[in-house]
């Protein structure tokens, strides 16, 4: 907001005193101010956080988060190949402190819902006039025979960013030339839908460029399909001599979908091996992503109530539970899902950082709007997503979606993944290729910055 | 609510539909949702990409519509840009401008300083010695720009396969050689004004 912007928005919000009376009579008879409440502080609630504070700088913003460091995920398959150091992913909560946010290291245990209230492990209950419930993702490994948390210092999964991302990478520095790279994905929808095909290209890129090449990359996958599959298989290619879908193809990488014996059932831990109705295999790395749902606390304060997921209303992101509470991120499901008993299933927001984010400011623009007896914004939510195949290598998909009518609508015009050839079929220069992979790490810096700078 | 509590509500909110903040509010919001590449507030921190704060607002459409109509590519804004209308490009753009330019003065060694100053003659006349000066509406300013941005743009305006819409750049920016291309970008990277 600019600062004559936002001094207008201020008076406004000051003249605006007496509709935020009808509006949220609770805070007119409490104090001036509201009490906003975040959950979580990966992109989605760092960002909420921080957007609540610029938009009206009265509201007192507390987010509480258990760690101190937070590492981001996007651009993390880049630290298991050896291009980049973690640290560059790494960022702490002193920028939003800074703005006036309370930032609490602990985690909450309990939500009260009729009392509005939050309870934390460390014992204190807080009290909110809105909540932003940003959560991430809670890993279910019991849902996969054989697999538990205990083994994952042994069989990573490396979608949390940070220690499990170095396990990985150490696992792979000591395969030897010829071993087993087994990376076991779960049915959609799941946290960052191209990441396990973009983990597949940068293990890659590692193996070709250590004298590892006789090295197998293989992904088991619980879905027929993916993000960015077209792009990732021309790719695959041109890079590491793909040779066509299914396992016991030629090339270093083999996709195996749900169909042809891609989707896993059963782990046997102690020899790393996995099974599926027609595949036993043994892994030198094994790399299980966890089937996952809504972050913990989500379920708890009974929000999940989508399959699992976050059910949320289009055009504020508040929980379609509880209109007190903003359900944002991978915690959410932000679109017409099959699961919605649609048949015409629109594509669902992909769990991205870059969409939590603008889902995160769509909620913090309600909430003020609310707070201050305004009428609710225009929502606008977008995604912009890289993956990186191999050095200057990098393509994209990009979302936009709007809500028309009170439901959410795809922008097909303005969304889209790079081209994968160019209107004269011929193939894409590569410029277009390495222009996006510079851009990937100009968008992360953006993006860390926007969110918890 | 009773009905009188009910018309000061709906009086409130007639009043704040006239007011400024409302009016700019959808463009704002809309706004938002380039800062996750562009930076808050159109700043840029991340090198390849450029901070788009303070550039005029006839650059920005100008570059906006063509790569909506196709005239100028793009690896990946042709895509996004569709699903924006006219007058939301129109207004994304008059945002933007209105927004300070924040000069990123990035530092570099005075040998490269010395070689882009020289290499980027044939730039002064329409971006000015530093870049800071545009000698037009249409022109972007340089001058504490992302070099690293900079460089990229060279290299499309250099590349005959990537569809780039200005001649005079598009001549300019090959008759540069390879190691002038990182100077220039470089010395303009440099300038504070």
């Amino acid at each position: 907001m600019s600062q004559f912007n936002r001094r207008e928005f201020i008076k406004t919000l000051a003249a605006a005193s007496s509709a935020s009376a009808l509006a949220f009579p609770s805070i007119a008879r409490a104090a001036a101010k509201a009490r906003v409440i975040v959950i979580g502080g990966g992109y989605g609630g760092a960002t909420a956080a921080k957007y609540v504070k610029l938009l009206d700088p009265g509201i007192d913003v507390t987010l509480i988060e258990p760690n101190k460091t937070y590492t981001s995920c996007p651009l993390s398959n880049e630290v298991i190949s050896g291009y980049r150091d973690i640290k560059t992913l790494q960022i702490g909560y002193d920028g939003l402190k800074k703005r006036g946010v309370n930032v609490l290291q602990d985690l909450v245990v309990g939500v009260d819902r009729a009392k509005k209230t939050v309870t934390l492990q460390g014992g204190k209950t807080l009290q909110y006039d809105a909540m932003v419930m940003s959560p991430g993702v809670e890993f279910h490994y019991n849902t996969l025979e054989g697999y538990s948390e205990a083994v994952i210092n042994d069989i990573p999964h490396a979608w949390k960013a940070g220690e499990q991302t170095l396990i990985l990478k150490k696992q792979l520095e000591a395969m030897p030339d010829g071993g087993k790279f087994v990376i076991v994905v779960p049915k959609g929808p799941f946290r960052c839908p191209p990441g396990p095909y973009e983990r597949a290209s940068q293990v890659a890129s590692y193996l070709k460029h250590h004298g590892k090449a006789k090295s197998k990359i293989i992904i088991l996958d619980a879905n027929d399909s993916h993000s960015k599959k077209g792009l990732f298989q021309q790719a695959w290619k041109a890079l590491y001599g793909f040779e066509k879908e299914g396992l016991g193809t030629s090339g270093m990488i083999e996709w195996v979908k749900a169909s042809e014996g891609g989707n896993v059932n059963k782990l046997d831990a102690a020899t790393k091996t996995v099974h599926s109705d027609f595949v036993d295999l043994k892994a030198d790395v094994l790399n299980i992503i966890p089937p996952h749902k809504a972050g913990k606390i989500a379920v708890t304060a009974d929000l999940a109530k989508a399959d699992g997921w976050c059910k949320v209303v289009p055009m504020t992101m508040a929980s379609a539970e509880d209109e007190a509470i903003y359900t944002i991120g991978d915690s959410c499901v932000a679109g017409e899902m099959a699961l919605y008993g649609n048949p015409n299933a629109n594509f669902d927001m992909p769990k991205s950082a870059h969409i939590a984010m603008t889902q995160a400011k769509v909620a913090a623009a309600a909430i003020v709007a609310k707070v201050n007896g305004l009428p609710t914004p225009t929502p606008y939510y977008a995604n912009t997503c890289y993956s990186i195949v191999d050095e200057g290598y990098g393509f994209s998909v990009a979302h936009q979606y709007r809500v028309v009518d009170g439901t959410f609508k795809y922008i097909k015009e303005g969304s889209g993944i790079s081209p994968m050839a160019m209107p004269d079929k011929s193939p894409v220069p590569p410029i277009y290729r390495k222009l996006e992979a510079e851009y990937a790490d100009g968008w992360l810096r953006n993006v860390m910055a926007d969110a918890f700078g | 609510m009773n009905k009188k509590a009910y018309l000061a509500l709906a009086a409130v909110c007639l009043v704040f539909q006239g007011a400024p903040v409302q009016a700019g509010d959808d463009i704002e919001g809309l706004a938002r949702t380039c800062y996750g590449c562009h930076g808050t507030n159109g700043v840029s921190v991340g090198q390849s990409m450029p901070s788009i704060a303070g550039l005029s607002a006839d650059y920005l459409k100008t570059v906006m519509m063509e790569w909506k109509s196709g005239a100028r590519a793009s690896a990946n804004m042709t895509r996004l840009i569709s699903g924006y209308s006219d007058a939301e490009i129109a207004g994304l753009a008059s945002y933007f401008s209105k927004l300070p330019w924040t000069p990123q003065v990035q530092k570099t060694s005075k040998e490269t300083l010395a070689k882009g100053k020289a290499a980027s003659d044939r730039c002064e006349s329409c971006h000015g010695v530093t870049g800071g000066e545009p000698d037009g509406d249409d022109i972007p300013r340089l001058n504490g720009q992302w070099a690293k941005y900079l460089e990229l743009e060279l290299m499309k305006y250099r590349d005959e396969a990537f569809q780039m819409s200005h001649k005079k750049m598009i001549k300019n920016a090959r008759k540069l050689d390879e190691g002038e291309v990182n100077s220039v970008a470089e010395y303009f990277g440099a300038q504070s004004k």
